[in-house]
Parts: structure tokens; sequence; C-alpha cells
């Protein structure tokens, strides 16, 4: 062997135990799988580049050009014609037929999209998520419900359901006497319910606070004979005859579907439609997690 | 030959040396580039009021702590909404996308936040939202909106970029005379959800508060 491969192995050797003192001193885990092919490859690199670099300084001391020298010179420096190296030739031939393949086929039909990607993503937490809240408990749904309102109801509700005194309707409570007398005054027809758009001015005057009064009250004690107008579409027991139109005691699953598709606007202003950002196993747990606190 | 010539003048050169290597780059980003960026069917251009308020965002800062840009992850679409399409900047000038969210995003604000809302929390944003950092933006109920300015924003960039405002955008101080009372019709549609009676006296005065622009601006991001 000549002495500039001797000296360049001495110098990959000298690299080696650098590479090896690092390991010891910084204490390694070599039994880390990464840390093990990191210091591989930095012993890997540090001999083969070495041994080949040392290969072509020999190579440039004994070998002597072949070829005709071409008629071209730049500067009086000239061109031998050799001949390309097969192995140049298959690289480029085979980069020449992928090039072809990947701007033709593989870029156009195959190509990578993030919303493809994002599509999939979605379409598997679905699947996931409907199968393991298939038949929830009410104790699971409410706890998912509590960390929804969180996110989508609590920037207005606050934090307690509370409104934050008066800025949002209060969740802890069915309705306030001005809620009550605003929906009477105005008529309400935005919520969905079969039953339609309720008229406004079904009670005026004093009839109209009695009735207001006894709702806010929690319909507690004896009602005021006018409530009878009431009880026509919301029911004898004021629980929104089955569905069709609101609960006026409390919250139930119907009237907090019908808000949350549909919206609300009313005496403190407008709630919009959370149709868009929830599915509807997540509206079942926000309705059980609402009723949790209105009690 | 021919790259004789082309060897002994380099600028050339390197002109077809640029052309190769980009040629792939030309011929995938190019055409893609250039679909994306047309404005989606449901895009319009913003009204004179909304640009007037998209105005006070930039001039409060807002995007320094707001991002408006949804990625389709899911984890921001189920707070945010739907994930953001280029062609739905195409009528913003500049974009606003923002790259830091100490805030939420509000590229789609106008689903989920209100009129009323927005007013309760610009005066006290803590009060509203418990543990927020946001300062309070009281000064946008007194501040007057500038929609001159946006109305002419509105004129030139119909004229130097053909954004589709109609034809009564016009580069007269008469065509603004007459687009004025919309502008104000827009204001008291606002206002009405407001509980802030300062605003609407300003507005019966003939003055839109910046607080009114902004508010229609946060509403039109949906």
């Amino acid at each position: 062997m000549n002495p500039i491969i001797m000296k360049s192995l001495g110098f990959a050797a000298l690299l080696i135990i650098a590479t090896l003192a690092v390991v010891v001193q910084m204490d390694i885990d070599l039994s880390d799988s990464v840390n093990a092919i990191a210091v591989g490859g930095a012993i890997a690199i540090a001999t083969i580049t070495s041994y080949v670099t040392s290969l072509y300084i020999s190579k440039m001391k004994t070998e002597s050009t072949t070829g005709e020298l071409v008629d071209e010179n730049w500067d009086g420096i000239g061109e031998r014609t050799n001949e390309l190296p097969s192995g140049w030739a298959y690289i480029f031939l085979a980069v020449f037929f992928w090039s072809m393949w990947y701007g033709l086929i593989g870029y156009p039909v195959n190509q990578y999209s993030q919303i493809g990607e994002y599509n999939e993503e979605v379409l598997a937490h679905k699947a996931k998520f409907e199968k393991k809240f298939e038949n929830a408990d009410k104790e699971v749904l409410q706890g998912m419900g509590k960390s929804l309102y969180f996110v989508q109801c609590a920037p207005c509700h606050g934090n307690t359901g509370d409104g934050l005194s008066g800025k949002a309707h209060d969740l802890t409570k069915r309705m306030s006497k001005a809620q009550v007398l605003d929906v009477i005054n105005n008529g309400s027809n935005h919520l969905g319910y079969a039953m339609g758009m309720m008229p406004p001015g079904m009670a005026s005057g004093q009839d109209a606070e009695d009735i207001a009064a006894y709702i806010a009250g929690g319909l507690k004690g004896e009602a005021p004979a006018s409530y009878a107008a009431c009880t026509s579409c919301h029911g004898a027991d004021s629980k929104g005859n089955g569905g069709m139109a609101p609960n006026l005691i409390g919250y139930d699953n119907a009237l907090l579907t019908h808000v949350l598709q549909n919206g609300k606007k009313g005496i403190i202003g407008t709630m919009p439609s959370f149709k868009t950002m929830i599915t509807p196993i997540q509206e079942k747990a926000l309705s059980e997690y609402l009723q949790s606190i209105a009690q | 030959m021919f790259f004789h010539w082309l060897e002994k003048n380099p600028f050339y050169f390197a002109l077809m040396v640029s052309i190769v290597i980009s040629f792939a780059g030309l011929l995938e980003i190019v055409p893609n580039f250039a679909s994306a960026a047309r404005p989606l069917s449901t895009t319009t251009p913003r009204t004179v009021l909304e640009l007037a308020g998209k105005n006070v965002y930039i001039k409060d800062n807002c995007i320094a702590c707001h991002s408006q840009m949804i990625r389709p992850f899911k984890s921001e679409t189920d707070r945010y909404g739907k994930y953001s399409l280029s062609g739905e900047y195409a009528y913003d000038r500049p974009f606003l996308w923002g790259s830091k969210r100490t805030g939420p995003d509000l590229h789609r604000v106008g689903n989920y936040r209100t009129t009323d809302w927005h007013e309760n929390h610009m005066l006290n944003p803590p009060a509203i939202v418990p543990g927020s950092i946001m300062p309070a933006y009281k000064h946008q109920f007194t501040n007057v909106a500038d929609i001159e300015t946006a109305y002419a924003e509105a004129v030139t960039v119909k004229n130097a970029f053909f954004t589709p405002y109609g034809p009564e955008f016009k580069r007269t101080r008469k065509a603004w005379e007459a687009h004025r009372p919309k502008v104000l019709e827009d204001a008291k549609k606002i206002a009405a959800d407001m509980k802030d009676e300062g605003v609407k006296k300003m507005i019966a005065n003939g003055e839109v508060p910046e607080i009114v622009a902004l508010i229609a601006y946060l509403n039109s991001l949906k």
C-alpha cells in the first residue's frame, strides 16, 4: 500500500478515536438505536471519505491521460475525447425515463394533496369517534359536553354558564322576566319548532307581567288565569307538548337542539347557529351537560 | 456552433441555465398557483364599511396577535370551522394571514361571534374571556373611521386590479356623495344590535365610529 493511503487511514483512525472519545465523555447511551446509528454513521463517513480522497490523490500522482486532444481549447486548457463511463450513461438514461414517467404520470396523477390528507384524517377520526361514543352513557356525554362547552359556549355564556351578568343568556336558569316579556311582546319564530311561529301580543299589560313573573319564578305556586293562553301550545305541564313547542320549565334535548341548530335572537342579543361547528353526538353531549348545570 | 455563442455571453448563458433548471417548477407550480389564486364563486369584494373596518384592523395591529388562516388540520377545523382556501383572499389587499396566534384565529369569526359579543368584548376582554390578555379597545367607540379613504381604496382596486365593484364606484366626489348614505345605512344596521348610545348618536351625525366598521368587517369574515 502506498504512503498516501496509509496516512489517510491514520487520519481516519484519529477521527474515529475522537468520535469514541465524545461517546465516552458525554456518556452517550449506545443501546438507543438512534445513537448507535449516528456513531456508526460517523465512523463510516470518516473511513470512507479518507480512503476515497486518498485514492484519488494518489491517482493524480501516477495516472496519465488517454484519448485524443480536441481542437477547441479554453485559455490553454484542453479536452480529450474519452468514452462516457458506462455507469454515467445508464444513470442518465434511468433519470431520463424516470422524469418522463414522473412528469407525465407520476406527478399529475398521484400528486399529494394537503386537503386529501385532511379529508382522510377527518374520515378516520369520525369513524373512530362514532364507534367509541355510539352507546356512551350519561356521564361520558356530560364530560364531553363540558369540554365542548369551554371551547364553543364559554366565550359568551361564561365559564359557569351564568351569562356574564346579562351579556348572554343565563344557562343556570330557564328565563328571566325581561326575556319572557320580550317574547310575549315580540313573538318568536326562529327556533324551527313544529308548532311554528308564536305571534306577538298573546297577552298584554298586567296579564303579560303576571305570566312573565310566573315563568321566571320557575312556574311555582298558583298559575295566573291568563297563563291558560300559554298552555295551549306549550302543553298543560308547560314542558312543550312533547317537543312541539319550547319547554318553559327547564332545558330538554329538543330545546337545546333547536337553539344549537338555528341560533337565537332575543332581547340580550344574537346567538349564531352552531350547525357547522358540532356533530350530532357532540350536540347530544352538550345538551346533557347544559341540563346538568341548569339543575 | 450554438454553444460557442452561448459560452461567450454569460448573461444569456445564465438565463438559459435558469430556464432549464426551473423548467419542472414552471410546469408544475405556476398553473396550480394561477388557478388557486382565483376568487371563489362565493367570494365577493368587501363593502366600503367593511374596508374601513379592515383598515381599523390594520391600524390597531390586530394581526400581531390574530391570524386569518385556518389550516387543514382536524384540531383547527374543529375549533374555527372550515379550512381556508387561497381564493378567499383574492380581494384582500393586503391579505392579513398573520403568523402569530397569541389570540385565536379570526378567519371565520363571523360564523360564531355576533355584534353584541364584539361590543362587550372590545370594552373589556378579560371580563368576557377569563384569563384573556387582550387589551381593551375603548378608543374605537369614539374614534371616527375613515370611510372616505375606504371608498377611494375600493375605486382604486377596481381600476387597478379589476376587482368587481359596481359601475357606481367612480373616481368623482359626486359618486362618493351618492354612495355615502349606503355606508351609513350599513353602519346603522350594525349599530342597531349594539347598546352603546354614543355610537348611535355618531352615526346619526353622519360619522361612523371605528368599532362599527370593525364589527362589520369581523362579521364579514365567514
